[in-house]
């Protein structure tokens, strides 16, 4: 099997008493769009933070193209390209000059990618930065992001205060433009607690809680083991064995239950009860993480 | 063709662009040497992974629905079904335990069920024949 792409073992990270980043442990292949869930202060930002060498492990390893971002910053770097939520540019700078700027810093930068993303975003490239929208200065980010053709794309909430617009073109970009050229040697590697937008991107995901893995799964197959069952009897529901659920709710004369598997086998029981309605379905990625804290902690 | 893709159906993504393209083969909304959508702006569209699209894509080649012709993209093959009749069959049979399992549960008696797979039958075969019809039309106003 080839070297994953980023592979973190027991990685903590500490500040003065916290632990942000507490025994995390992920590896992510090549080629694959890879989804780090967690929500605000759950230790994401300071896992990217190590994986650029912006902050360093105070335990554990961290490797980028199986290299250790510390002691060959410029070998990962020079590899990857990463989005942060804020973005900060030299306000004095034109689109024009910041583009050029941040191609100054690349072997290989391509113009035509460039020309296409600008004209698709409709940027002027004479614009002054500090004029644009929250929104341009992520488009103008993503080209940075882009043009470079990095093998390795890390994006740190990227559409976050974004308008729904603006997300949905950048998610289509990130598609198109970026896993474009050679999907399969195109990483990415995405940040967010905007699921549903990134869901049909995502081959694979880890949630993190408390700087800890709380679930790490591929997609396709958290979508066949999580599913919530509706079902209705016609009178109060008879006594059920519903051994495997995650959680019941019950109103009256329905129930709904959240499975993790062995779904098969409790849509059997439930059967042959005869019920009056009965609906199942998967969660969606998003709807997963907002039940992550039934999970059990690993 | 026009795809979708529901991401509550439990059933994986690459599967379902698979059903639909076989879907629109038998009824006759993809007809033989019509071309499937590019990769790139499919996945752009559907705003899932380009690798779930080429998936989806190398499945329909493997079970011979369609096939891609370097540098022009996918078409749908003329349905010429490379298994014996008897292979065929079995995989069928599979499929039909499947829902008659389904009526099973849902009550449906087998009378109703047959009564069903007629018309279900016929439903296909109206859509395949007013395709021919449309194509054939199309086809005479552009000579």
């Amino acid at each position: 099997m080839s070297t994953p792409i980023i592979e973190i073992n027991d990685l903590t990270r500490r500040y003065g008493k916290l632990d942000a980043v507490n025994g995390l442990h992920l590896a992510v292949r090549p080629g694959r769009c890879y989804g780090f869930f967690g929500r605000n202060g759950a230790g994401k930002t300071t896992t990217i933070k190590c994986l650029l060498n912006l902050l360093r492990p105070t335990a554990g390893t961290v490797r980028v193209f199986g290299l250790d971002p510390v002691k060959q910053e410029v070998a990962v770097k020079s590899r990857l390209a990463y989005v942060p939520d804020t973005i900060a540019f030299y306000p004095w700078m034109t689109v024009r000059d910041t583009l050029n700027y941040l191609a100054s810093f690349r072997q290989h930068w391509n113009r035509q990618t460039e020309a296409e993303l600008l004209n698709r975003f409709d940027l002027d490239p004479a614009q002054k930065v500090n004029a644009l929208s929250k929104g341009q200065r992520t488009q103008v980010a993503l080209i940075g992001a882009i043009a470079p053709e990095p093998d390795l794309l890390i994006l740190d909430e990227p559409t976050s205060g974004l308008d729904p617009i603006v997300r949905r073109e950048f998610i289509q970009t990130v598609i198109g433009a970026y896993q474009g050229g050679d999907a399969e040697r195109r990483t990415v590697f995405v940040s967010t607690h905007l699921i549903s937008e990134f869901e049909g991107l995502i081959d694979e995901f880890t949630i993190i809680e408390k700087g800890r893995n709380l679930l790490t799964l591929e997609s396709d197959v958290a979508r066949e083991r999580f599913r919530k069952i509706q079902v209705r009897f016609a009178k109060d529901p008879p006594p059920l064995d519903l051994a495997g659920a995650l959680h019941v709710r019950r109103d009256g004369r329905e129930l709904e239950l959240l499975v993790n598997g062995n779904f098969d086998r409790l849509l059997e029981r439930l059967r042959a009860h005869s019920p009056e309605a009965l609906r199942a379905e998967s969660l969606s990625l998003e709807e997963l993480f907002l039940v992550s804290n039934l999970l059990p902690r690993s | 063709m026009l795809f979708q893709v529901n991401f509550k159906s439990g059933k994986p993504v690459y599967l379902q662009l698979v059903d639909q393209v076989r879907h629109a083969a038998a009824s006759g909304s993809l007809q033989p040497h019509e071309p499937l959508p590019s990769i790139r702006p499919l996945a752009e569209q559907l705003r899932v992974n380009r690798n779930t699209v080429a998936k989806a894509y190398t499945e329909l080649e493997s079970q011979g629905v369609i096939e891609t012709v370097p540098g022009k993209g996918c078409f749908l093959k003329p349905n010429e079904s490379p298994l014996k009749r008897a292979e065929r069959e079995r995989l069928l049979v599979k499929e039909i335990d499947e829902a008659v399992v389904a009526a099973h549960h849902l009550r449906v008696d087998g009378d109703t069920f047959v009564e069903l797979v007629k018309e279900r039958l016929e439903f296909f075969e109206r859509k395949v024949e007013a395709g021919a019809a449309a194509s054939t039309q199309s086809s005479g106003g552009q000579a």
